[in-house]
């Protein structure tokens, strides 16, 4: 089916000219390749998904509810983004209406006396929390970074990241809803519903969460949500703009003596994993993820000094790996991750260092000295406290996906570290892939508020302009589902997220490939329960397959 | 390089959108968190430079055609480096400043010229200028004052007046205090006057790139001829342009922005300040002296691969990420003189928010240029500054035009206003003049 030019017209007249167009050159620029990090699928070389009939740029609800009747009328696929980042955001059939939502980019409150911020889609957390930080709070930054939609991460995905220690899953944090329904009705959920304000997601008014969100988020598939509220939490720095020092790109910030970025290492992944339960038990800590292991075992610490000097380029990398310091500091951070203490008093601070004294003196844990030098502490710092680099995922090559991927009790994860790392260190021979020393595992060690489980994520970097690269990385991806998930049992690796609603040609899976891998999942209910909201939400499934479903009965 | 050059970048652009924002360490408000005014404007993500290599990417594989899209695309982009900067805090092995420019070439090359920027380059090659004006009356605004006319007589160093200080009268004054300061500070300074030619930076950075090159060749040639040994300028286009773009045609000449010299001769003590200035300004940091003003590094190489797939470069490659711009200068300038105290605005440095007067954009699209220096006024206003001081003719032009339109009460002054009040001898109290004439805000 082709989109007609009526419809295309009347799309025009919806948002205006300036705010539409067809153009098939500028539509290029709305398709995302899948040969790099497509969030969690392939990759596959010189994939794109598919190139969209139109995109519009709404900037109302009213708009938007014009454009998803029209295209319900005219059984037309929509499909919204705010900030674009990954395949779930884009079209995965021909036809589409893209929905940029860009312009809608307002922070409409900050309540701080009842703790939540009201936003449109198009606001980033790097926007919202410099605005909190203003009054002395702070927003829950998922591990994507500060570049990613509050409300995209709220709504339609997971939003897990080194803040959920203080903020929880992103998906926790959501409140009330403003959602413009699959056919264009008007609901707003939760306290809003009733008329009452942004400050509940659960009542008074309707409670349709879980409905509108389904399992992992809706991704653009459900409607479109145009404005939501989200939980906000204390900030004990300065209430001002981050008082940033530093040459780019080594930007750095002091925020003081109530502040510390620790990187904590320890002997074995028993007491690692001893360490964070310890942590979570005893209430300290800020910001808690294994961060700069992204880069690899092996290169982590070289890494860091690259980055930190605002002349290094990675051309430094080998000869930073020959050097006996770097070699030493690497070895000390073999088993770390990275905390940040933080407190509004002295007396809280010191009473928290005291209790990560202990823990480390029960664990036989440490603090990794090269980590504390001022220029690499004040780095760090600002590196967790705003996560503004989390682009650095991708600077070897371009590319990098996690495999392996393990969401659950920490000492869980940590049983299966060596032999994930291991696993992929095997890998890392064959040249496809970075050689980054097997263990590349990065994630947060509080995967829930305070605490209770972690996410283990082994960053996998490749070239995405390299077929050779990038085919082997996929090979790589398939044998670690195959060959060390599936054989221990594990359920899908992280690979393989997103393999039920996108192909390796870009679009849908087939559905009868999508159900028989919903129907291999843990709880196949789950998908069957969505089957029945989106028939009733949804009937002409103008979506994708990012909602998923499970139609067998 | 050739778009096509481009290609692996294209390929290795992971479209993470931080090319629209200020690096994001740098973000202090929701207001002032965005850096590309093309994305800001048009806010398709095709004015990004993300979009502009997925455009690369379509155009080098003849999967898309130049449309009326592109075409707005590429001559929307104000070549301000911008995107340059936030992409290199995480990426070591792209180069979207580069890329942006040669997309804009190469729409050119392929035939499909804005109208408006072919009759302007067209003037500049006809009369050595943009604005039509007459090429033997390049030099008049230095008349009544006591400076060599190089070739016939000689100066160790040339003053490069640039088209906007030699035409525009509001603003002829700071060649004219440029000359005063300079030669007061003891430098043998001197002027080509009508045998001055158009940098060519503008045009170069609109993508006319053959223009550009001739343009500079007829500068090097006079200068040659004239037994120049250094450069000076107030222009910050001119500057990059000097600076940065014609050591690649083979230019060895040094050239200095005036900002830099006075900074050096006031730490020097050469600058004997006489009055105070009592006034509350903010420095605006041209894209050209700024994050484009760092040194040129002249670099050949190639692609080399570590540890796998880490993508380096043999030889190793400059950053070329603003780190090395001409940022304190100025500041420090400002500082020493007695009675302006300097305020901020968010974005500075290299995170600073274009003029809109850069490549061809004031020509091609005034009321894009315009919105996007209203843009910069509005954030020089929530300051709370009696002036926005700069020291670019273009930047100057088009923030004054921004302000007579709006009538924000703001003035926009030139660097050299400034010290040359501070440097005379008391007087009462008078209003200070935006940008070297006219009235005050």
């Amino acid at each position: 089916m082709t989109v007609s030019t009526t419809v295309l017209d009347e799309l025009r007249g919806i948002v205006g000219r300036r705010n539409y167009t067809h153009d098939p050159a500028i539509l290029e620029t709305y398709r995302y390749s899948l040969s790099h990090t497509a969030i969690h699928l392939g990759p596959f070389f010189d994939v794109y998904t598919p190139r969209g009939a139109a995109v519009v740029l709404p900037g109302t609800t009213e708009e938007v509810q014009e454009i998803v009747r029209l295209c319900n009328r005219e059984r037309v696929h929509y499909k919204a983004s705010s900030t674009f980042w990954s395949a779930q955001g884009y079209p995965s059939q021909d036809d589409t209406v893209i929905l940029d939502m860009r312009r809608m980019d307002r922070i409409l409150d900050i309540d701080e006396r009842n703790l939540f911020a009201v936003v449109e889609p198009g606001v980033i957390a790097a926007t919202l929390q410099a605005e909190t930080m203003k009054v002395g709070l702070n927003t829950h930054i998922a591990g994507v970074g500060c570049s990613a939609s509050i409300l995209a991460g709220a709504t339609s995905f997971f939003g897990s990241g080194p803040s959920n220690l203080y903020g929880g899953h992103a998906f926790d944090n959501l409140m009330a809803m403003e959602w413009v329904t699959p056919t264009g009705d008007l609901v707003r959920t939760g306290s809003a519903g009733a008329g009452l304000g942004w400050f509940s997601g659960e009542g008074p008014g309707p409670s349709m969460r879980g409905v509108a969100r389904g399992f992992l988020g809706s991704k653009g598939s459900m409607g479109v949500y145009t404005k939501c509220s989200v939980k906000l939490f204390g900030w004990p720095g300065p209430r001002a703009a981050l008082p940033v020092t530093g040459t780019v790109p080594a930007y750095r910030v002091d925020l003081g003596p109530q502040f510390r970025s620790y990187t904590l290492a320890f002997p074995s992944w028993t007491a690692w994993a001893d360490a964070t339960q310890l942590i979570w038990e005893a209430g300290i800590g800020y910001i808690a993820h294994r961060q700069f292991n992204m880069f690899g075992r092996d290169l982590k610490f070289a890494m860091v000094k690259i980055l930190t000097d605002p002349d290094g380029t990675l051309e430094d990398l080998a000869p930073l790996l020959e050097q006996a310091d770097v070699q030493a500091a690497t070895a000390d951070m073999t088993r770390d991750f990275q905390i940040v203490v933080a407190a509004q008093t002295m007396r809280d601070m010191e009473w928290q260092e005291a209790a990560l004294a202990e823990i480390l003196e029960q664990t036989g844990g440490w603090k990794v000295q090269a980590m504390l030098a001022p220029d690499i502490h004040d780095w760090s710092l600002l590196y967790l406290v705003r996560l503004g680099h989390k682009n650095l995922n991708l600077v070897f090559g371009g590319s990098y996906d996690g495999a392996f991927g393990l969401l659950g009790p920490i000492d869980f994860g940590a049983s299966l570290a060596d032999d994930a790392a291991a696993f992929k260190l095997e890998w890392e021979k064959k040249g496809a892939i970075v050689a980054a020393g097997g263990d590349a595992m990065m994630g947060p060690i509080g995967g829930q508020g305070g605490g209770g489980s972690g996410l283990w994520e082994n960053f996998t970097c490749f070239d995405s302009h390299d077929r050779a690269s990038t085919e082997g990385t996929l090979e790589f991806f398939t044998a670690v589902s195959r060959d060390f998930m599936a054989k221990r049992g594990l359920g899908v690796g992280m690979e393989n997220w997103n393999a039920a609603a996108r192909g390796s040609d870009g679009y849908a899976t087939p559905k009868a490939e999508r159900d028989a891998m919903h129907l291999a999942t843990p709880q196949p209910d789950v998908w069957r329960y969505q089957a029945r909201i989106r028939e009733a939400l949804n009937p002409n499934d103008l979506g994708d397959a990012y909602y998923e479903t499970l139609e067998d009965a | 390089m050739a778009l096509i050059d481009y290609a692996a970048e294209a390929d290795r652009c992971s479209a993470c959108s931080g090319c629209k924002w200020v690096p994001y360490d740098q973000v202090k408000s929701w207001r002032f968190a965005k850096n590309c005014p093309s994305v800001s404007y048009f806010n398709f993500n095709s004015h990004s430079a993300r979009g502009r290599y997925a455009l690369t990417r379509g155009l080098v594989r003849d999967e898309i055609e130049i449309t009326e899209g592109v075409e707005e695309v590429a001559f929307s982009c104000l070549t301000c480096g911008a995107c340059d900067v936030s992409c290199k805090v995480c990426r070591y092995n792209l180069e979207p400043g580069e890329m942006v420019r040669e997309l804009k070439t190469y729409v050119v090359e392929q035939g499909h010229e804005n109208a408006v920027l072919r009759a302007t380059v067209d003037t500049v090659e006809q009369t050595g200028n943009p604005f039509g004006k007459p090429r033997a009356a390049r030099g008049d605004w230095a008349a009544g004052l006591d400076v060599p006319r190089l070739p016939a007589e000689r100066a160790k160093v040339l003053f490069f007046a640039g088209c906007m200080y030699s035409y525009d009268e509001q603003l002829q004054e700071v060649a004219r205090q440029s000359v005063r300061i300079l030669r007061a500070a003891g430098v043998d300074i001197g002027i080509l006057g009508s045998r001055e030619m158009c940098c060519g930076g503008r045009w170069a950075g609109a993508g006319h790139k053959a223009e550009f090159e001739r343009m500079a060749e007829s500068n090097l040639k006079a200068w040659r001829a004239a037994g120049v040994e250094e450069i000076v300028t107030s222009c910050s286009d001119c500057f990059h342009a000097i600076a940065r773009l014609y050591p690649p045609l083979g230019s060895a000449f040094t050239v200095t922005h005036t900002v830099d010299l006075l900074g050096q001769l006031a730490a020097a003590g050469s600058l004997p300040w006489r009055s105070e200035v009592p006034m509350t300004v903010t420095w605006h940091d041209p894209c050209h002296l700024g994050r484009q003003g760092e040194p040129y590094v002249p670099w050949e190489g190639e692609e080399k691969k570590v540890l796998n797939q880490v993508v380096t470069f043999d030889p190793p490659k400059p950053r070329g990420n603003g780190a090395k711009g001409v940022y304190d200068q100025p500041r420090d300038l400002l500082r020493a003189i007695p009675g302006v105290e300097l305020v901020e605005m968010e974005r500075i440095r290299e995170s600073s928010w274009c003029c809109g007067a850069g490549g061809g954009c004031r020509e091609a699209m005034p009321e894009y240029s315009a919105w996007t220096a209203g843009e910069r006024i509005e954030e020089a206003v929530a300051t709370g500054a009696d002036a926005l001081v700069t020291a670019c003719g273009w930047c100057e032009r088009n923030f004054l035009d921004s302000t007579d339109a709006t009538g924000e009460q703001i003035a926009v002054v030139d660097i050299l206003a400034l010290v040359e009040r501070a440097l005379a001898a008391p007087t009462a109290p008078e209003s200070m003049t935006p940008a070297g004439e006219g009235t005050a805000r």
